[in-house]
């Protein structure tokens, strides 16, 4: 239904629809040409059935809205969006009946009306509780900016119109006799009905397409772009296995190393600025961020953006300038090294995107390229080069956590079925090489055949790839899957989860695969299979805290838990609502291990807090992960609370239960 | 400004030393080598004076055996212009060192010499002054930062309490105690520099050094002896006061402390 269909009307409105395409396109378009200064970015393709599988439930079924914690809110987005979906085919049809003379098929139903008429009054609802929200009670760290109320403003002022212009039409009695009317403005109609009806009608109807034409021309500078950048931004979203850094090819044949410059980002990287709608999930469930440090991924994401939109045209003009790195500019070094690589932003994240590469490589720039970064990290690092570990240990003294239990090496015994590999804490941290020998028992328990490597072994290198210095993890990723290569190894255990997660999802990166398991994944198993016998020592309460690289970047939830289950009089406590997917990191991933942690409150600080406020009164906090268990205990240890709430890992659980070990 | 930093390779310091089977030399199987680290804090402090003016150049120079070439190489990645290597023996006598440095430095004509102030692996501390000696060069030892001033060198020595300002005219040598900042981590693109530049080899005889004389000879090595573990005293024997008892006994007939 248009108020005029005169031909003068139908230029007008073509005119200012098509003025407000052109602005649209000409500054989509250069979006499109700063973007793709990134570089291409080969993993975005192929997998398509899995891409448009995630576009229906990602950016359709607005999934990742509905997260745990943010039920209420991401059911206000999802009616906003459903119904602004419904509104805009509505609006099509509109567009093109007053131009055109088109309809769009389907609108003239009373079902479509409803539809119609049902969201744009959620909307309506959801754009007054948003506004309100925004203006008396901001969340925190969400940036309350001028564009968020314009559009607020836009979206509300397009409802109204929408109201106005139907309820004028039912009133002024210009639907056709019998047809069906929108249901909802029918019941305001008769406010309208009388001789200004028509006027009504035509007025709103023009302030509802003009308000459409400014909406969609002021778009592109607005973070709600995002609900144009979001559907490729899904689509293009990584294959990659969460816990894998992207590889760097032909290393040492490059110039440049990490994000030495915008153009280091692929176009995809860039996508992700042009996505972020500032809604902040990110940070809230930051452990840096939220413990008071610098630290705040959504402003990694902002400020890359910001610097693309400022110096972008320029780098364009300029085609063999390569300009600033973000983080010679507003990224500190102190920012990129907070990071525990927890994955709790990408987790969380609703629109896909991957902050995690984009810290990373950050880093490599910083480590690689430059030489520039914490000192602590730097002789983490050397140590690693040196020794062969993080902790600058003699190399020659890798086995010693051994002694007296006269475990086979591979050399000793190279038909063993399994390799456990230890890795660097459980071989040389104190308190894990209590939890490598409880490993033992219990795979001596259960008649498993394995070996270790013995003084063979040196570290997989994951410090070095966390920290940024891929070269490094490359060199001694390549070093470990040549000494496998000489054992023939096919099956890896491994008590730490960043052991787990390099070899399960990175080593294949440099042609390394194996079946590799999680000494909790391998021991629930003999568990539930009944070859491991375990026996009740009383009740006893086991919170069990997520590592982020057993449960977030590998999803292996159950298996750790299982183990808990599994010993007879062990009771399961969740550190609720902390758990799971939504774990609160222990604050030693990302090389954080071996750097001093200063500012704000600690992590493993507040995440024992967690747990000594649950109800349930845990007499443990159970972990899969050694530097889980070194932050835990040194928590326990400041707070004074290590007698009632023992930290441990559930390795341990099970070998102190074991029947053959009677107290 | 010509800057110089001779080095040592030695045993990096995360090794455990074994005693060879001859109870005159260590295992080297195994053992990972790294510039000695007071020599790594002489190419830092000659690195700064580069980074605050970059007509500067660090050369850096060894005498040893074909494996402290890669010592050469590291100094190269932390941004060391050129390094030269000068062939010897394992165990060279820290003297002829210091002499063949001495030719070297005649032909390299570098206005300050920086040495770390001992190497990590014999402590001797020898080869510094004994080539400042031979150089007939003012040296200044155990210094913590230097700078070019008027008409000479400005160096800094730490003391007790404070620190000493030197002023050395022509060209001398120092021997490093530690800069004020680590010594920097190697960039890749500095590393893979490094993996291709020439390193010019020199023999101590084309330098007219004999390496035969004079002769010093090791002739035994041990490991310091064990430290017996920690004794602990448990109440579970007697109440506090027995343990503090047995305690003060113990310190006095034992340890004959009190
Ligand atoms: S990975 Fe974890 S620590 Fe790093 S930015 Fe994301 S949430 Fe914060
Ligand atoms: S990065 Fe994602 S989670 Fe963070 S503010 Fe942007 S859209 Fe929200």
């Amino acid at each position: 239904m248009t108020p005029n269909s005169e031909i003068w009307a139908r230029l007008l409105l073509a005119l200012v629809f098509g003025g407000a395409v052109v602005a649209f396109a000409l500054q989509a378009w250069r979006l499109y040409r700063l973007m793709r200064l990134g570089r291409p970015d080969a993993e975005r393709f192929g997998v398509y059935a899995q891409r448009l599988r995630d576009e229906l439930v990602v950016y359709l079924g607005q999934r990742k809205l509905l997260k745990r914690g943010y039920v209420v809110r991401g059911l206000g987005h999802a009616l906003i969006f459903w119904g602004f979906l419904v509104i805009t085919y509505g609006t099509a049809d509109l567009l093109l009946a007053g131009t055109l003379g088109l309809r769009m098929p389907g609108v003239d139903t009373a079902a479509f009306m409803w539809m119609v008429d049902l969201f744009a009054l959620a909307v309506l609802a959801a754009v007054v509780v948003a506004l309100v929200r925004r203006r008396f009670f901001p969340p925190p760290r969400m940036i309350v900016q001028l564009d968020g109320y314009i559009i607020l403003g836009l979206i509300g002022l397009l409802m109204v119109t929408l109201f106005l212009f139907e309820a004028a039409a039912v009133g002024g009695k210009l639907f056709a006799a019998g047809a069906p009317v929108p249901p909802l403005a029918s019941l305001i109609a008769p406010v309208f009905a009388g001789p200004s009806a028509p006027a009504v009608f035509a007025g709103s109807w023009w302030l509802h397409v003009l308000t459409v034409s400014f909406f969609l021309a002021y778009l592109p500078r607005s973070k709600h772009l995002h609900i144009v950048t979001t559907l490729p931004n899904v689509f293009f979203r990584t294959t990659r296995p969460r816990g894998a850094l992207r590889k760097i090819d032909d290393i040492e044949q490059q110039e440049h190393f990490g994000a030495s410059s915008l153009r280091d980002f692929t176009w995809k990287q860039h996508l992700d600025g042009y996505t972020c709608t500032e809604c902040g999930r990110c940070s809230d469930n930051c452990p840096a961020t939220s413990t008071g440090k610098i630290l705040d991924p959504k402003m990694i994401i902002l400020k890359v953006k910001e610097q693309l939109l400022h110096e972008g045209d320029a780098l364009l003009a300029a085609g063999d300038q390569r300009g600033a790195s973000p983080t010679d500019e507003t990224i500190t070094a102190e920012e990129l090294f907070d990071c525990t690589t927890c994955g709790a932003c990408v987790e969380q994240c609703p629109v896909t995107i991957e902050h995690i590469d984009k810290i990373v490589d950050l880093r490599r720039y910083l480590v690689m390229e430059r030489g520039e970064f914490p000192p602590q990290a730097q002789t983490a690092l050397r140590n690693l080069e040196r020794s062969g570990n993080p902790w600058g240990q003699a190399g020659p003294s890798r086995a010693d956590w051994a002694a007296g239990l006269d475990v086979p090496t591979l050399a000793d015994n190279p038909e063993a079925e399994y390799l456990y590999f230890v890795g660097c804490a459980a071989s040389f941290d104190g308190r894990n090489q209590k939890v490598a020998r409880a490993l033992v028992r219990l795979l001596r328990a259960a008649k498993v055949s394995f070996a270790i490597l013995g003084v063979e072994e040196t570290c997989n290198g994951d410090p070095a790839r966390r920290i940024g210095n891929e070269y490094l993890w490359q060199t001694q990723a390549q070093a470990t899957i040549e000494t496998f290569g000489r054992y023939r190894v096919r099956k890896v255990i491994a008590s730490c989860p960043h052991c787990f997660n390099t070899f399960k999802n990175e080593y294949p990166q440099l042609g390394g695969t194996y079946e590799v398991l999680h000494a909790s994944q391998l021991v629930a198993e003999l568990i539930e299979s009944g070859r491991l016998r375990l026996r009740s020592d009383g009740a006893l309460k086991v919170a069990y805290h997520d590592p982020c690289y057993l449960g977030r970047h590998n999803g292996v939830y159950d298996a750790p838990r299982a183990v808990v289950t599994g010993t007879p009089g062990a009771e399961l406590v969740e550190i609720a609502p902390h758990d799971h997917e939504r774990g609160f990191c222990c604050g030693a991933g990302g090389g954080r291990m071996w750097m001093e942690e200063r500012k704000g409150e600690r992590i493993n600080s507040r995440r024992m807090e967690q747990v000594l406020a649950l109800e349930a009164k845990p007499d443990a906090v159970a972990s899969g992960c050694p530097f889980c268990l070194i932050m835990l205990e040194e928590a326990a240890g400041t707070k004074g609370v290590r007698e009632r709430l023992r930290p441990l890992d559930v390795l341990e659980l099970a070998a102190e239960h074991l029947e053959t070990e009677k107290s | 400004m010509k800057l110089l930093v001779p080095l040592k390779q030695v045993p990096d310091s995360t090794m455990r030393i074994k005693v060879a089977p001859d109870g005159k030399s260590i295992v080297t199987e195994g053992i990972t080598w790294s510039i000695s680290p007071y020599d790594e804090y002489a190419v830092e402090m000659a690195l700064e004076q580069k980074d605050a003016d970059p007509s500067t150049t660090v050369s850096v120079v060894t005498v040893g055996p074909v494996r402290a070439k890669d010592a050469l190489r590291a100094a190269l990645a932390m941004g060391c212009d050129d390094g030269t290597f000068v062939t010897s023996d394992e165990n060279a006598a820290p003297l002829v060192v210091a002499r063949a440095l001495a030719k070297f430095v005649e032909q390299k004509q570098p206005d300050l010499v920086l040495c770390g102030r001992q190497a990590s692996d014999d402590d001797q501390g020898f080869v510094g002054p004994a080539l400042a000696t031979i150089l007939g060069w003012p040296h200044v030892a155990t210094v913590t930062k230097f700078a070019p001033a008027d008409g000479g060198i400005e160096i800094w020595r730490e003391v007790e309490g404070g620190h000493e300002v030197w002023k050395a005219s022509g060209p001398a040598l120092v021997t490093v105690q530690k800069s004020d900042k680590e010594p920097r981590y190697a960039s890749l693109p500095g590393i893979m520099k490094a993996k291709k530049k020439e390193l010019p080899e020199l023999a101590l005889s084309s330098l007219g050094v004999d390496a035969a004389a004079p002769k010093i000879e090791v002739v035994k090595m041990e490991t310091p002896p064990q430290r017996g573990g920690g004794k602990i005293l448990k109440a579970a024997d007697g109440d506090a006061a027995s343990v503090a008892a047995e305690l003060v006994r113990l310190l006095r007939d034992e340890a004959k402390v009190l």
